[in-house]
This record gives C-alpha cells, sequence and structure tokens, in this order.
C-alpha cells in the first residue's frame, strides 16, 4: 500500500530522512515514534506529497507519488489526513467542514455528502453537534470532526501527525478510541504519536525514528520489551518514566 | 456663513457630480478587488511565473502617480487606438492603481491565515484555487475588513481624479460652478460636504461590519 524505497529528503543543506526504507500493507496500523526532530512528521507528510522528496521511491496506492504525471489530487482522495492542530475550517459548521471535500472533489450531492457526514459524526459519537462551529467544541470533540472530515472521503489510508498531543489529558482518551476503532475495522493507518499504550494495543509494527533514521522496525510486543537499539531503549525510559 | 444659494442654483450639476463619483467609485471598487484579489493569488501560488506577474504589477503601479495611470487610458491609449471617454479613462485608471494597493491587502490576509488550512484543505484533494476559494479567502476577508476599508475610503477621495480629465465628477462640476459664479470657498464646502457623504457612511458600515464579525468568532 505504501513503499518507501530509499528515499531521501533535504531541507537546503539539512538532511532530515536518511534512507528510508519501509513498506506498509493494507489494513496495516503502523505507529512511528522518536524524539523531537527525528523527522516523523516530515516522513508522514511526503506519503501525501506535503512534502517533496529529494531522492528516492515512495509508491502509495500503487502511484508513484513524486511523479511528474501523477495527479496529486486524485491520490488525495484516497488519503486522510489528522493534524495535530486539527485544521477544521473556523468560518464553516461541523458539518460543512465534512462535507466540502465530498462535494468539490468527488462530486457528490449536497444531501448525499450530508448523510455520509452524519453518519461519520454518529461513528465519533458527536451527530449533535453537526451545526456548531469549531470554536464551540472542545478539542477533543473537534479532533473527532477531524477525524470524521477525512473518513468521509471514504479514504484507503488515515494519516495521524500526533492527534492528541494539542489535546486535554481528559480528552485524549476519546480520540484514541475512534482511533482504535478504525483500526479494528481495517483501516490502513500511519501514526505518529507518544502515547504508548495506544501503540502497545492497536499497532501492528513499531516504527523508531532518529535524526532522520528508520533505526528500527519491530512488532510492539518485541519493540517495548526488548528494543534491539540503545537509543530506542533510552526514549522509551525516557518517555515511559513522564 | 455659507452661501447656500449656490448650492440651491446649482443642485442639478453638484448631483450629477455626485451620481458619477459615486458610479466611478463603485465601479473602479469592484474592479480592484476582482484584480487584486487574482494578483494577491498570483503572488503568493506555487508558481514562480505568476509569482513574478503579481510582484511586478504591485510594484510597478503603486509607485507611480495615479494622474499617470489616468493618462495613459486617457492620452495613452487612444493613441494608439484605443478610445475611451474621459469617465471611462478614469475609472478604469483608478481601477487598476487601486488594485494594486488592494492586492497587498489581500495578500497580507492570506498570509495571515493558519498555514494548516491550506494543508487540510489540499490533503482532501481539493485542488490549489478550491482550497483558495472555498477556505483560506473566507478566512482572509475577515481579517482584512479594517485595511480594505481605508483603501475604498481612498478610493473615493482618489476619484476625483476624474475631474482632471473632465470626467464628469463631483470635483469637476465643483470647478465648473467655481468658474461660473466666481466663487471658490463655498463652492468647494459643498464638494467636500459631498464627498463626506460618502466616506463616512462607508467608515461607519467598515466599523459595524468588524464588530459584527468580531461577535461571530
Ligand atoms: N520547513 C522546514 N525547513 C527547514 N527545516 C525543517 C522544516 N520543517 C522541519 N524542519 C526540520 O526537520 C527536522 C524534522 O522535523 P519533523 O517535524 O519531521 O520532526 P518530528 O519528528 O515530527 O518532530 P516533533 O516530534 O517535534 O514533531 C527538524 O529538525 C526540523 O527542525
Ligand atoms: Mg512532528
Amino acid at each position: 500500500m505504501i513503499y518507501f524505497h530509499q528515499l531521501n529528503k533535504h531541507y537546503g543543506d539539512f538532511h532530515v530522512l536518511k534512507d528510508i526504507n519501509l513498506t506498509i500493507k493494507q489494513g496495516e496500523v503502523v505507529v512511528i515514534i522518536g524524539p523531537s526532530g527525528s523527522g516523523k512528521s516530515t516522513l508522514v507528510r511526503c506519503i501525501n506529497r506535503l512534502e517533496t522528496i529529494t531522492s528516492g521511491e515512495l509508491i502509495v496506492d500503487g502511484v508513484k507519488v513524486n511523479d511528474k504525471n501523477t495527479d496529486i489530487n486524485k491520490l488525495r482522495r484516497n488519503i486522510g489526513m489528522v493534524f495535530q492542530n486539527f485544521n477544521l475550517y473556523p468560518h464553516k459548521t461541523v458539518l460543512q467542514n465534512i462535507t466540502l471535500a465530498p462535494m468539490k472533489v468527488l462530486g457528490v450531492s449536497e444531501q448525499e455528502a450530508k448523510e455520509t457526514a452524519m453518519y461519520y459524526l454518529e461513528k465519533v459519537g458527536i451527530p449533535d453537534k453537526a451545526n456548531a462551529y469549531p470554536t464551540a467544541l472542545s478539542g477533543g470533540q473537534q479532533q473527532r470532526v477531524a477525524i470524521a472530515r477525512g473518513l468521509a472521503m471514504k479514504p484507503k489510508i488515515m494519516l495521524f501527525d500526533e492527534p492528541t498531543s494539542a489535546l486535554d489529558p481528559e480528552t485524549i482518551g476519546e480520540v484514541l478510541d475512534v482511533m482504535k476503532t478504525l483500526a479494528r475495522e481495517g483501516m490502513t493507518m500511519v501514526v505518529v504519536t507518544h502515547e504508548m499504550g495506544f501503540a502497545r494495543e492497536v499497532a501492528d509494527r513499531i516504527v523508531f525514528m532518529d535524526q532522520g533514521r528508520i533505526l528500527e522496525e519491530a512488532p510492539p510486543e518485541q519493540f517495548f520489551a526488548n528494543p534491539r537499539e540503545e537509543r530506542a531503549r533510552l526514549f522509551l525510559s525516557r518517555i515511559l518514566n513522564h | 456663513m455659507l452661501d447656500y444659494s449656490i448650492l440651491i442654483e446649482h443642485w442639478d450639476m453638484y448631483m450629477q457630480g455626485f451620481a458619477n463619483t459615486l458610479k466611478a467609485s463603485v465601479l473602479a471598487l469592484i474592479g480592484s478587488l476582482a484584480i487584486g484579489t487574482v494578483m494577491a493569488v498570483f503572488r503568493i501560488a506555487p508558481i514562480r511565473a505568476l509569482n513574478w506577474i503579481g510582484a511586478a504589477y504591485v510594484e510597478f503601479i503603486r509607485n507611480i502617480p495615479l494622474i499617470l495611470i489616468v493618462f495613459v487610458f486617457f492620452v495613452g491609449l487612444p493613441a494608439i487606438g484605443i478610445r475611451f471617454d474621459s469617465f471611462t479613462a478614469g475609472t478604469l485608471g483608478l481601477t487598476v492603481y487601486t488594485a494594486a494597493f488592494i492586492a497587498e491587502v489581500i495578500r497580507a490576509g492570506i498570509l495571515a491565515v493558519p498555514k494548516g488550512q491550506m494543508e487540510a484543505a489540499r490533503s482532501s484533494g481539493l485542488t490549489y484555487l478550491q482550497a483558495m476559494w472555498h477556505v483560506i479567502l473566507p478566512q482572509a476577508v475577515k481579517i482584512v475588513i479594517p485595511p480594505m476599508g481605508n483603501q475604498f475610503i481612498n478610493l473615493v477621495k482618489n476619484s476625483s481624479v476624474l475631474g482632471v480629465i473632465a470626467g464628469l465628477d463631483l470635483m469637476y462640476f465643483g470647478d465648473l460652478i467655481s468658474s461660473e459664479t466666481f466663487v471658490t470657498f463655498d463652492v468647494y464646502i459643498f464638494v467636500a460636504l459631498f464627498y463626506l457623504l460618502l466616506t463616512i457612511p462607508l467608515s461607519l458600515g467598515v466599523g459595524a461590519l468588524e464588530r459584527r464579525l468580531a461577535k461571530s468568532r
């Protein structure tokens, strides 16, 4: 589903992703962890070409992401993305936030888009907020709307970049619950997170990054019990003691 | 004490001037908003050639006097066979000139919208223009209302440039009445009052809009 081969990325002189090799199969949940600045966000953002790459190969859903002839908007229909800061459209209601892309990109009717939106709002547990504006919602509710917005495009892949980092502790759980349900239903997910409980419970694989490299890749049981890399061990001890 | 007989006797001329100033202002406002928005998007869009066109337009136009731009339409283009009446030439000049300032205001507004908004919109598959139109510009509009109000007021005042090329606006009729009556002070005071009749409601309107939008957030 997602295939990185010898991928490199630079910001000017700064080598942010180094020789990335990674294959993610359909239905897999991959959790990316690592210290701040290690390139986790950059890696995830390459998948839907929010970042361009310098060299190497990246194939998503059978399409070369960085090929000149790739219709990026078409590829992006199949990739939902959830951001740390939600990025809901503040001038639109919850419902309008969710129906915009299905109507403009997929060309579905307003009626159908609304029905789909309501279906996903039910799924994330806040159908009663359909006509509210984002600012009227708690962080956890906003993030659930953002997830519903992504799902309304019926994507094949969902990307999450620290979806709970901006949330109050008491609302983190509600967002993680929605993500766990998604994972159970077989969604292909790439998740950057510091929520180790979540990683342990739902990840098929943990990818540990440091200084632009993937240092370790392992199933969660193995990774958490006995990380191969010294740096991973250090990182875990630091984060788990918090 | 002002001599109101001037106002009464020349009421038709004042009214005609007022109507034309209003008309030129409204037309130039609509035109400069359209051109200004396009130029602002040109300057920001991820396409080099467009960035260059937008920047060239803004830097060129806003650094030369308005009257010169009006002359381009009034005497420059006619010299190569494209002819306008003086009202049209003046309004076009005013439009092109104001658009450069509006482009800068809108550009600042677009840049003030958090980057994540464009990323969210693009990552959902919207094209750049769709994202601009449905997500970025509506938010930028709120941000730019106060500086935009200033530009509109400048536009109304700058429309007096039409008077220089006999554009049948308030200023033109003011000059005419003054040369007929040999009165200057009173004639132009009335002209000023008519300008205030346009600019003060505009200013109040912008203020009211600003407060309403501030509340709706
Ligand atoms: N636009 C940019 N220009 C230059 N350098 C950048 C840019 N974006 C990110 N970087 C750098 O690239 C490195 C990797 O950034 P990235 O955001 O991918 O890290 P991260 O692992 O997601 O970190 P965090 O946990 O803090 O979110 C950082 O050192 C960052 O400073
Ligand atoms: Mg990050």
